[in-house]
């Protein structure tokens, strides 16, 4: 469709809001309410301009044609339009620059400004404020306003984590719509009417996984992350776009650090990925790394106590004791090291003739054979999960919402993301047929999905096995079964995604791609953390796995890994030649360990992470200062300088040569969506015997149990870790709400407080997993924790 | 070059010789200073006590020698330390670097960081020269070494200038 804006022409589709035409021409109008990802509701009524089109004459179906220039005329629309909800039609004139359009727009925001505090500078937007910026912009300059100015609330706390100043908001509706339209948990609204209206909620704080990303949408200064509440002004932060490492999505974030801390973490655009949004773990789940008792020098063993000593001393410590030949040496990382990390320990482990593993890793490969992408779930007609996405990977949570509206992803425009996309409405219909969630409990997301299976933990292959053949199976009816079935083998798009439960066992995930192959649906497997994928398609695994390699080394190095916490396992460690423990904080396993080297978190790190979908993604540094940390590429480069050799993956360059070698790709400066680049799926693992039988299963949880101990604003919002138990076991075991226990799980003795609920089905009880535990079922011993301090 | 020329030019010095010298003998003779003359910076205080700075980070990001450094926090409401929610829980400005160009002052909202007159300020060290909140709030008088000195002495501050008065400088007396 030909449209033209001021000067300029351009060839836009059918459907294309009249703003996102005048931003594709290069020109610019104020808006406030639009917002890419959502619907334009024409609210604020910034975005005006002169819009007209021809018309077509009903008899002749010709142009109505000026009778001087012979070009067909154009009809203005008798008022100035909200460009944001205007359709562009064929032939569509839109003034943007006439004086007549830019006094309208001036004096929309001279009634913006009416009620708006003079608050800039000590407000927390000032200087990236939408509302500013404008106002300076396409503002008067001056105000006629005389009078008193709205009282409101000013910092009204929203939730733990979000405060709200009443006085600054402009009733934009941005932060409404998007608890509607985004995560689909209706928390906020407008009470109150005209100039009394302001923004709140009936619940007890923000009941929502995504409430962090209102501060990101919300124009002016009205709602704010609580957190970094006057941390520093919006220039005076450094800001790194990177990656986060707290789960297998790879969401893209803005870390914002101020002389050497992180104040805040902000969504950042991956349109492939995560949009604009991330969850409130992702976002506020940062303070640990400034922790007062984060390890910041390396220490050494002398007698029964660790001694800080520079990395030099740690190093020369380590090689006259490596330097002893047919010891059997075992390194092992946590799964969210990068892959230049990844390269780096295996090039140790080869050369000390050793095995290099990471950890967690699920019983199957995380790698699929017929992988789905974000893109694949957003705009799938049938999605099949079993397993708990809100959890594991919430970036999936929300994408899967995104199928639900029914809305395919935008089209990039000239200006990039669509500003007002014109097929999304407000409380659009949600096609919930299309969702089945099946888990051994009640999940999150099953308040979304169209049918919900809760199967008996651990009866994955029978489920899919049910689903295959169109039996009963997993305690489910065969009707049910077969209904999903052809749901799935009907669709044109099918998706199934496979949570940690799933595999957690080889044979179940064996079953699962083969219903996968029979209904041609492509599959995504929900690896346990952000470089699951990648470390496994870099092989950096050894035969007999983790559990093998803590117990049959001699030498072993660790990487974030704290086996010992199980003091079964401590107990063996204990009788390790020498155990190198590379951390940032202390744990069970450093207090065991000869030395101790200061690890960077994921928020330091330079490297190259892929995530679910194969999406090769590039880790940035932000500037924190966490003393001498390194990763484990400093590891390696100090061990190979002590020990005079040059190790692949001594440095990040040295680790990208190597990879360019086994990947064939070059993963310097990835683009910011990644490269998309999935490996071949390889073997399923050997069949285990799977845990059919226990009492507790050990779930994944979008907030990190190790670290939320270090993160005292989070726990605050969401609570401590809980044990789910159901209202009748609760009553049986004589356990009430709200209770310290201690949680025995073999050696692992875990403290929670009890939570009763009925989504945890009768005879089982679910508790996160920490990073150094197996997800899946098991047994476990409740004790109460009052007996333990007596004890 | 004539000759002309050079009488003239005897004429100008020559005629300096009959007027009275400028010098001053600082330190035994106090310096007259402009009411204009900037100095080192002052942080004021409202008529009620409570602190005119809001910990805004104007000052910093006009300073052209980046040498103030601000860390704000949020005011107790039973017991604030300056008006609203905000205040400055840090501010430092490095004296070294700073070029009394008065661009902070000029940017500054509420009228907080003024730049007074006293110039006495040498020191030994560099960290000597970091001035914090207590250094510069309305009250203290004197440059850290000149304080120092006159603990030392067990005397007050003596400044070597005579100041005319500033409007801006409310509640500083000299
Ligand atoms: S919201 Fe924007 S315009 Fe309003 S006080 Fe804050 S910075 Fe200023
Ligand atoms: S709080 Fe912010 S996002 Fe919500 S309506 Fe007000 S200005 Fe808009
Ligand atoms: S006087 Fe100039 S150089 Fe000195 S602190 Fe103020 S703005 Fe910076
Ligand atoms: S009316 Fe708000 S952007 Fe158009």
């Amino acid at each position: 469709m030909k449209v033209k804006v001021n000067d300029v022409e351009l060839d836009l589709e059918p459907g294309t809001s009249a703003i996102d035409a005048v931003f594709a021409a290069g020109y610019d109008v104020p808006y406030f309410c639009s917002q890419e990802y959502m619907s334009p509701i024409g609210a604020c009524r910034m975005c005006l301009g002169k819009v007209g089109a021809p018309r077509k004459d009903r008899e002749t179906n010709d142009w109505i044609r000026d009778a001087e220039t012979g070009e067909p005329q154009i009809f203005y629309f008798p008022n100035l339009m909200a460009t944001c909800t205007t359709a562009i039609m064929d032939g569509m004139v839109i003034d943007t620059l006439s004086k007549e359009v830019r006094q309208a727009q001036s004096g929309m925001m001279e009634f913006h400004l009416i009620n708006h505090p003079l608050d800039c500078p000590v407000c927390d937007k000032g200087g990236a404020c939408e509302l500013q910026d404008r106002a300076y912009e396409y503002g008067a300059g001056t105000s006629r306003f005389e009078f008193d100015k709205r009282h409101q609330e000013k910092h009204h706390a929203l939730s733990e984590l979000i405060t709200l100043d009443r006085e600054r908001c402009i009733h934009c509706k941005r932060c409404v719509r998007y608890f509607e339209e985004v995560p689909g948990d209706e928390v906020l609204d407008f009470i109150e009417r005209g100039g009394h209206t302001y923004i709140g909620t009936v619940d007890e704080g923000l009941p929502s996984y995504f409430t962090g990303n209102i501060t990101d949408i919300c124009p002016v200064g009205a709602l704010l992350d609580a957190t970094s509440r006057f941390r520093g002004r919006n220039w005076e932060y450094d800001h790194t776009r990177t990656v986060s490492l707290d789960d297998a999505s790879g969401a893209a974030i803005m870390v914002d650090a101020r002389t050497g801390r992180i104040e805040r973490v902000k969504g950042a655009r991956n349109t492939q990925v995560n949009l604009d949004w991330i969850d409130d773990s992702t976002r506020f789940g940062h303070e640990y790394v400034d922790a007062p008792d984060r390890l910041k020098t390396p220490l050494i063993r002398k007698g029964a106590l660790l001694e800080p000593a520079s990395w030099e001393e740690a190093a020369q410590f380590i090689a006259s004791r490596l330097a002893v030949a047919g010891k059997r040496v075992g390194v092992a990382v946590r799964s969210d090291a990068t892959l230049e990390e990844g390269v780096a320990a295996k090039a140790l482990a080869e050369h000390l003739r050793g095995h290099a593993e990471h950890f967690p890793r699920p019983a199957a490969s995380v790698i699929a054979e017929n992988p789905a992408t974000f893109t694949d779930v957003a705009t799938s007609d049938a999605i099949f999960v079993v397993g708990d996405p809100t959890e594991e990977v919430p970036t999936l949570d929300l994408r899967i919402k995104d199928a639900l509206r029914g809305v395919a992803p935008p089209e990039l425009l000239a200006h990039g993301v669509p500003i007002a996309d014109l097929r999304l409405k407000e409380r659009m219909p949600r096609k919930r047929s299309i969702l089945t969630v099946a888990a051994p409990y009640r999940t999150n997301l099953m308040r979304h999905a169209g049918q919900e299976l809760i199967y008996p933990a651990g009866q994955e292959e029978d489920l899919f096995g049910g689903v295959g053949s169109g039996k009963a199976g997993a305690s489910l009816a065969a009707e049910q079964l077969n209904q999903l079935k052809s749901a799935l083998s009907d669709a044109k798009k099918p998706v199934i995604i496979l949570g940690a439960f799933v595999l957690a066992s080889a044979a179940a995930t064996r079953a699962a791609e083969a219903l996968a192959e029979s209904v041609g649906a492509k599959v995504m497997k929900l690896g346990p953390m952000a470089n699951s994928y990648g470390l496994e398609a870099l092989e950096v695994t050894s035969d007999g796995g983790y559990a093998d390699l803590l117990t049959q080394s001699d030498v072993l190095i660790l990487s974030n890994l704290n086996p010992a916490q199980d003091v079964q396992i401590g107990e063996r460690l204990r009788n390790l030649d020498l155990l190198i423990v590379h951390d940032s904080f202390e744990t069970e396993t450093t207090g065991l360990a000869h030395v101790v080297l200061p690890a960077k978190t994921g928020y330091e790190k330079e490297g190259t992470v892929v995530n679910l979908e194969g999406r090769f993604l590039n880790v940035y540094p932000a500037p924190v200062d966490s003393g001498t940390s390194e990763d484990f590429i400093g590891v390696v480069r100090t061990l190979g300088e002590a020990l005079g050799v040059r190790l692949d993956g001594r440095s990040v360059r040295s680790a990208r040569r190597s990879l360019a070698k086994t990947l064939n790709h070059d993963l310097a400066a990835l683009p910011e969506e990644g490269l998309l680049a999935p490996v071949d799926a390889k073997e399923i693992g050997e069949t285990v015997a799977d845990t059919v039988a226990g009492n507790l299963l050990l779930t994944s949880s979008l907030l990190k149990v190790d670290r939320l101990r270090r993160n005292p604003k989070l726990r605050a919002a969401h609570g401590d870790v809980a044990l789910r138990v159901n209202p009748a076991d609760a009553e049986a075991q004589n356990l009430e709400a709200g209770a310290n226990v201690t949680v025995n799980i073999g050696g692992v003795a875990r403290s929670a407080t009890i939570k009763i609920t009925e989504d945890a089905p009768e005879g089982l009880m679910l508790l996160p997993a920490t990073f150094d535990q197996a997800l899946g079922l098991t047994s476990a011993e409740i004790v109460p924790a009052a007996d333990l301090v007596s004890a | 070059m004539s000759v002309l020329d050079i009488a003239k030019g005897m004429g100008v010095t020559l005629s300096h010789l009959f007027k009275k010298p400028v010098t001053v003998s600082y330190p035994e003779q106090k310096v007259d200073i402009k009411a204009r003359f900037r100095g080192r910076h002052h942080l004021l205080r409202h008529p009620n006590g409570l602190e005119k700075c809001i910990g805004c980070s104007l000052c910093a990001a006009a300073c052209p020698a980046y040498c103030i450094y601000v860390e704000a926090a949020e005011n107790d409401p039973a017991n604030p330390t300056s008006p609203g929610e905000r205040y400055a829980k840090i501010y430092e400005i490095n004296m070294l670097r700073c070029i009394f160009c008065g661009f902070c002052e000029e940017a500054c909202p509420t009228g907080a960081v003024v730049l007074g007159h006293e110039f006495e300020l040498a020191d030994f060290k560099y960290k000597d020269f970091t001035y914090g909140k207590d250094d510069m709030l309305v009250g203290t008088v004197g440059s850290k070494w000149q304080r120092r000195e006159a603990d030392r002495l067990e005397k007050p501050v003596e400044l070597g200038f005579k100041a005319g008065q500033r409007v801006e400088l409310e509640g500083v007396d000299y």
